[in-house]
């Protein structure tokens, strides 16, 4: 999903007011939301990241400029207020991520799709924080342990598959809430059985993995 | 029975209050870790029989199913190590989040329980954190609840000295004096408790 396009697009034809009066803020607020209720790491909002950056700097200047003009006191503290706001958004999303990436770093870093979704920063840090916890765990268990039984990933040398990753539990529950009428269409094809259609605006109670595709395309918000 | 030493080991990390810490039981730890390795060599044991006797690894004799509960018994030590280590490793990283990126800011009682791998842990995984920090040039450990006004009431709770920092203020910050300050400036004293936060 591109992020800066994504909100044109979809309600652009069907709901121009909202349009016009969406701001990055109430777009970080949205990403912020899905982002802290998904259970697996989402796209990285990097347009969107990097717009509110630059808007903080200018609001920043604008608070010091006008207290150096001696505005009046009441105004600037809801000027601050307004920011710090933006601000904890900006942070909590940044560290909502962080803390996924803490939680299945392994899982993380041996899927393409979920590493692809990071921001260059963020795989930095992914790629650090996994050779740190792995050469945690190898000083105080790996090493002590026989050799065929001494990965980080599998049981075994027996195992076929990695059966020792930590890894986001898709199938648990979310509430949600359709941003437009979703048709069995924007479902992946394998839930048709599942899950049929979603009417506007009406709160949820669903699988994960069900909306998964409607959520990346941005037709659904995660509540 | 085997491996039950193993499941007090994990069981006295279920024990533990959610983001608290124990002392690293380094004592039932090793033992888990023998039993680990005597598991081993009596699998070993019963596969080089077996060769002996010139049976086909395949077949399933008695050895087979010897050997199998010893490689099942292993399996379950080795979760339950990796579970205790693993779960305390997720504590120590909430503990960066929480409290201080360097391992003295930790408070005394905190550091007692952390082994000495634990400790190296912390130290890397808080630089790790840092990096990405200065790579992204916003500090993330401000702000841990949402704004509700950007000044709040604090109590000085220990004598911190004079001459801190307060946005470009000095502030003589006494013990059990109280102050109006800007909430980004005041969390992080409150999160090494070193203020208390006055409501109401």
């Amino acid at each position: 999903m591109d992020s800066g396009t994504g909100e044109g697009s979809t309600s652009f034809t069907d709901d121009y007011e909202t349009f016009i009066s969406t701001t990055d803020v109430d777009l970080l607020k949205r990403a912020w939301r899905n982002e802290k209720a998904a259970p697996e790491i989402l796209q990285y909002e990097a347009a969107l990241v990097h717009r509110i950056k630059e808007q903080i700097e200018l609001a920043e200047q604008n608070v010091e400029a006008s207290e150096a003009d001696g505005e009046d006191p009441l105004t600037m503290s809801l000027y601050q207020m307004d920011l710090d706001r933006t601000q904890f958004l900006l942070r909590s999303y940044l560290r909502v991520r962080l803390q996924k990436i803490e939680k299945y770093i392994f899982h993380i870093l041996k899927t393409d799709e979920s590493l692809n979704r990071l921001s260059d920063e963020e795989q930095t840090f992914a790629a650090s924080c996994g050779d740190d916890l792995r050469a945690h765990l190898k000083e105080t268990v790996l090493s002590k342990l026989p050799t065929d039984y001494n990965s980080e990933l599998k049981q075994s040398a027996a195992s076929e598959e990695d059966d020792m990753v930590p890894a986001p539990r898709l199938d648990s529950f979310v509430i949600c809430k359709a941003r437009q009428y979703i048709s069995g269409l924007d479902f992946e094809p394998e839930y048709s059985h599942e899950i049929t259609e979603m009417e506007r605006d009406l709160l949820t109670f669903v699988c994960y993995k069900f909306i998964k595709k409607p959520l990346e395309n941005g037709k659904i918000d995660l509540v | 029975m085997y491996a039950r030493k193993a499941y007090e080991l994990v069981k006295e990390l279920a024990q533990c209050e959610k983001g608290h810490l124990q002392q690293f039981n380094e004592d039932l730890f090793n033992q888990v870790i023998d039993q680990c390795t005597q598991h081993f060599l009596e699998l070993q044991a019963l596969f080089r029989k077996k060769q002996e006797e010139n049976v086909a690894m395949e077949t399933r004799n008695e050895d087979h199913y010897g050997a199998l509960v010893h490689h099942l018994a292993l399996l379950r030590n080795k979760r339950c190590l990796m579970a205790y280590v693993y779960n305390r490793t997720e504590t120590i990283r909430s503990l960066s989040w929480k409290v201080g990126f360097e391992l003295f800011e930790l408070p005394e009682e905190i550091q007692e329980k952390l082994s000495l791998p634990e400790k190296n842990y912390f130290g890397k995984h808080s630089a790790a954190l840092q990096t990405y920090m200065a790579d992204v040039g916003i500090d993330l450990n401000v702000d841990m609840v949402p704004p509700k006004d950007p000044y709040i009431k604090v109590r000085v709770l220990d004598d911190m000295g004079e001459g801190i920092l307060l946005s470009n203020k000095t502030a003589n910050l006494a013990r059990h004096s109280m102050h109006f300050l800007k909430r980004t400036d005041a969390e992080q004293y409150i999160a090494r408790g070193l203020m208390e936060e006055l409501i109401g």
